[in-house]
């Protein structure tokens, strides 16, 4: 965090009010999200409890499970919501374009979930799904183990920076507003939008204070809050569970019923504060560079969705030592691209960077446009130097290459020199790129004396990193009893313990 | 003359009868250390939840009986038929070869469930154990003892294994599930915390018959479900640095004299309460008493300290910058308040020496803020 946010939450604190980090949102709002809510039973693992589900405010599904301990009602409730989400994804599998290698969809689903809880209650219930057999003595219904693998892909392409098809809706909040408490209190989605937008007729005190009472916002799960568990919930699963020892259809209904609407009660002031949330989030602009990545977000939907319909494995349990460093690798990369292009577009973000000595503006003190070099192939290259004074605390080192919002696409640089001057710092750069191809920089390509400039370290274009092949990787990356095979599917993942009774 | 610490103690605690360590509460210690407030209603054995109720700030972490039902059937599950689900983890997962087992049930001494007569049978036995008469290897909730700062705390492991390489070993059963091997960090690390202080407990109790320490591991043997199964699994867990980290917690606390001498002489967090336990003590009289004593807010002490909500209130109206957590505190080292904060950014405070340079990024964010005002950007 730099100074200049670490100022905005002081500043949110001290006015009662939250205070924009950012001029931009830097994510994708699809025309058509998926809500997903998910609640989960407390103390049992992966023991999904309901699920509020739906595309429109005006039309969630609500989803109950019964007796969340009963596995058979378990799979049942996960081949129900699997097929609204395996019905949604399918939607954005029509309008493809492009040939070969190329062809991608021109859309991809979107699906959010309240906090960053709810990603971790889609990555268990992708887990729980995606090795289930369709055939044999524990047989799940058909869109179980498709579900699973595909909530596997979304909670996978999460963890990537800058992608927008799985998204905490707090993230995207707390991503554009900074409020006067803390990142736990910030995960609290009630408790967050009461700094943002408090209910009509509440000040901002009386909003947080109404958010942390479970009676007036029930927390927005994966858990319920322990009171309702205890004085609602746990009496009404056990009269359900007396019901259907009776085997007494009309008790049955009657206490289906009554579960149903206590967990609505539970569900529904969440599914409403997070649509709520969402015509927040349209209402700022999109960053101009999300298109940018969200081409890959199609890219990546479009591989896996014909990965899938190649019939492609699970996921694997555990990454083996080479795909985990990649996918590290990509990481990273994709992090270290998505904080230079949310300063590129954003000046609020850049403002952030210099703050912390990361990027640099100021006004251009000194030129020499005519300059050039003759390259190791006996080329004549212009490569001007020009002299950028700042009031910014610069932290970067000579040779850093530099990109600019300020100066047409292509502009590149790199810091010769960076050198104190009282209160303020020179900063001389050597343009390398973005000139033309004469031996004389094209018109309006080098800044000149005063202008103002701002540049930014570029993340620039890393080579994808060797690795040896699976089967020669050296003994202290394998593990003996893996072998690192390719097959995805452990022995007794379908045989995994079952059992209806606890 | 001033009065011995543990009258002063008991004068804080006042009338309420003395709530005693608990595992959980020895693990708290680990998470805020540093907080005088915490250290003081542990040690005088105050009781934390009326007392942050009766000052208006009730803690809300309820357990749900859900989560209670579940780990109680999976202890049962793990224990049942003389442990036979937890001879096969040790056995299979964590391939220990196991001689004869010997299963001891210490949770009643001779039908007697007092923890001082179950504390004294735990000793015979496992003395017994580790002098190697007895055939004992596996102890059901053995009762341990620990002196904190004077007064006795009795603790109770879930169970304690012998002859795991010839030593003791603390296992605890948790009902939070490892999925594929992997468990959540901070669930982890809270059930380490707790068998720190049982682990330094049997070590007390060892040590008192001249039983070197060697002979209790410091690797602790987690039991908890696998995957999304019933069925339990195992892991080792190294507890080395908490159990270092508790026994410092620990020596503190003997030390707690220190901080009561720095406190109000007629200073006390007495309830005052009638017959019927109500309070009878006036809500702004306690707060007031509390007040004086110094509370390190963190924002995570939410999760685990009854008081949270009570300091949290207080840090806001002092404007302390607790309030925001670390991540925004660590960029204003030395200044505690958003006031100091803002005064500094508008140059309307003079820096202290130490805080020139603090000062100067400040005023350089309030200028870089103020620029994007002037464009029509986000402000």
């Amino acid at each position: 965090m730099s100074t200049l946010s670490a100022l905005a939450y002081v500043q949110a604190m001290e006015s009662m009010q939250a205070v924009p980090l950012t001029e931009f949102r830097h994510r994708r709002l699809s025309a058509r999200p998926l809500v997903i809510i998910p609640l989960a039973m407390a103390g049992e693992a992966g023991a999904p409890l309901a699920a509020m589900v739906g595309s429109a405010k005006r039309n969630g599904t609500l989803l109950v499970v019964a007796q969340p301990r009963n596995r058979d009602q378990r799979f049942a409730f996960a081949a129900d919501l699997g097929q609204v989400v395996m019905d949604y994804i399918d939607s954005f599998r029509q309008d493809r374009r492009g040939e070969g290698e190329r062809s991608r969809y021109t859309d991809a689903p979107q699906i959010l979930v309240p906090n960053p809880g709810g990603i971790k209650a889609l990555a268990d219930l992708g887990r729980m799904c995606r090795f289930r057999s369709t055939s044999g003595p524990y047989a799940v219904p058909d869109a179980v183990p498709k579900f699973g693998m595909w909530l596997t892909f979304l909670v996978e392409r999460a963890e990537q920076a800058g992608t927008s098809m799985l998204l905490p809706v707090t993230g995207m909040l707390a991503e554009h507003w900074a409020t006067g408490q803390s990142t736990i209190e910030d995960q609290n989605l009630a408790s967050l939008m009461a700094w943002i937008a408090p209910p009509p007729g509440l000040n901002v005190e009386q909003a947080m204070a109404e958010a942390e009472n479970p009676d007036v916002c029930p927390p927005a799960g994966p858990s319920t809050s322990p009171e309702f568990d205890n004085r609602d919930l746990a009496p009404a699963i056990r009269r359900f569970d007396a019901a259907r020892t009776l085997d007494d259809p009309h008790a049955l209904a009657a206490t289906e019923r009554e579960l149903r609407e206590l967990i609505a009660g539970q569900i529904q002031p969440t599914w409403r504060m997070v649509w709520e949330a969402i015509s927040l989030l349209r209402s700022v602009p999109e960053a101009p560079r999300t298109a940018k990545r969200f081409e890959r977000d199609c890219k990546a939907f479009t591989d896996y969705s014909d990965y899938r319909d190649s019939g492609g494995l699970p996921q694997r349990k555990r990454d083996a030592a080479i795909g985990a460093a990649r996918r590290l690798g990509w990481l990273e990369h994709a992090l270290a691209e998505f904080e230079s292009d949310m300063a590129f577009d954003d000046r609020s973000v850049l403002a952030d960077r210099r703050s912390a000595g990361e990027a640099f503006a100021g006004m251009v003190v000194e030129a020499e446009p005519s300059r050039t070099v003759t390259t190791a192939k006996d080329r004549r290259v212009p490569r001007p130097l020009v002299t950028v004074r700042t009031d910014d605390p610069v932290r970067l080192a000579a040779d850093t290459r530099l990109i600019s919002p300020s100066m047409p696409a292509g502009h590149k640089a790199m810091i010769v020199s960076v050198v104190r001057d009282g209160d303020t710092t020179r900063v001389t750069v050597e343009v390398t790129g973005g000139m033309g191809r004469g031996r004389i920089p094209k018109q309006g390509t080098v800044p000149e004396p005063g202008q103002r400039v701002a540049y930014l370290p570029d993340p620039g274009w890393r080579p994808a990193p060797q690795f040896p092949a699976s089967d020669a990787t050296p003994w202290t990356h394998s593990a003996a009893d893996e072998g690192d095979t390719d097959s995805a599917v452990l022995d007794d993942a379908a045989a995994e313990e079952w059992g209806n009774e606890d | 003359m001033r009065k011995p610490v543990d009258d002063r103690l008991t004068a804080l605690r006042g009338s309420a009868k003395r709530l005693d360590y608990s595992a959980r509460s020895l693990a708290a210690l680990e998470n805020n250390p540093r907080c005088t407030l915490r250290a003081l209603l542990d040690a005088s054995g105050s009781d934390k939840v009326a007392i942050a109720t009766h000052a208006g700030h009730p803690p809300s972490f309820g357990q749900s009986s859900f989560a209670i039902t579940r780990g109680n059937a999976f202890e049962a599950m793990v224990k049942d038929n003389g442990c036979a689900e937890l001879l096969r983890v040790l056995r299979e997962t964590l391939e220990l070869t196991l001689p004869e087992v010997g299963y001891e049930d210490l949770n009643d001494a001779g039908g007697d469930g007092r923890s001082k007569e179950r504390h004294e049978r735990t000793e015979e036995v496992l003395l017994r154990a580790a002098r190697g008469e007895g055939d004992g290897t596996l102890f059901d909730h053995p009762m341990l003892r620990l002196q904190i700062g004077g007064h006795k705390a009795y603790l109770e492991p879930d169970l304690v294994a012998f002859r795991i390489d010839g030593r003791f070993h603390v296992v605890e059963i948790k009902s939070f599930p490892i999925i594929d091997e992997q468990a959540a960090p901070s669930q982890v690390r809270a059930a380490t915390t707790q068998a720190c202080a049982y682990i330094i407990a049997l070590r007390d109790l060892l040590g008192r018959a001249g039983i070197g320490e060697e002979t209790v591991s410091d690797t602790i043997v987690l039991v908890a479900p696998k995957d999304f199964t019933n069925r339990p699994t195992g892991a080792f867990v190294d507890a080395r640095k908490q159990v270092a980290a508790l026994t410092r917690q620990l020596s503190r606390i003997e030390r707690i004299g220190d901080l009561v001498d720095l406190l109000p002489e007629d200073l006390t967090f007495d309830l005052a309460p009638d017959a019927e336990d109500r309070p009878r003590r006036p809500a702004e009289e306690l707060t007031e008493a509390l007040d004086q004593v110094l509370a390190t807010y963190r924002p995570d002490c939410l999760t685990h300290c009854e008081m949270a909500f009570y300091c949290r209130s207080r840090a806001r109206a002092e404007a302390s910058l607790d309030v925001l957590g670390p991540a925004v505190r660590e960029q204003f080292g030395g200044i505690d308040t958003t006031t100091m904060v803002m005064g500094l950014a508008r140059g309307e405070l003079a820096p202290s020496e130490d805080q020139v340079e603090m000062a100067a990024a400040l005023r350089h964010a309030a200028r870089l803020r103020a620029e994007l005002e002037d464009l029509g950007g986000a402000a």
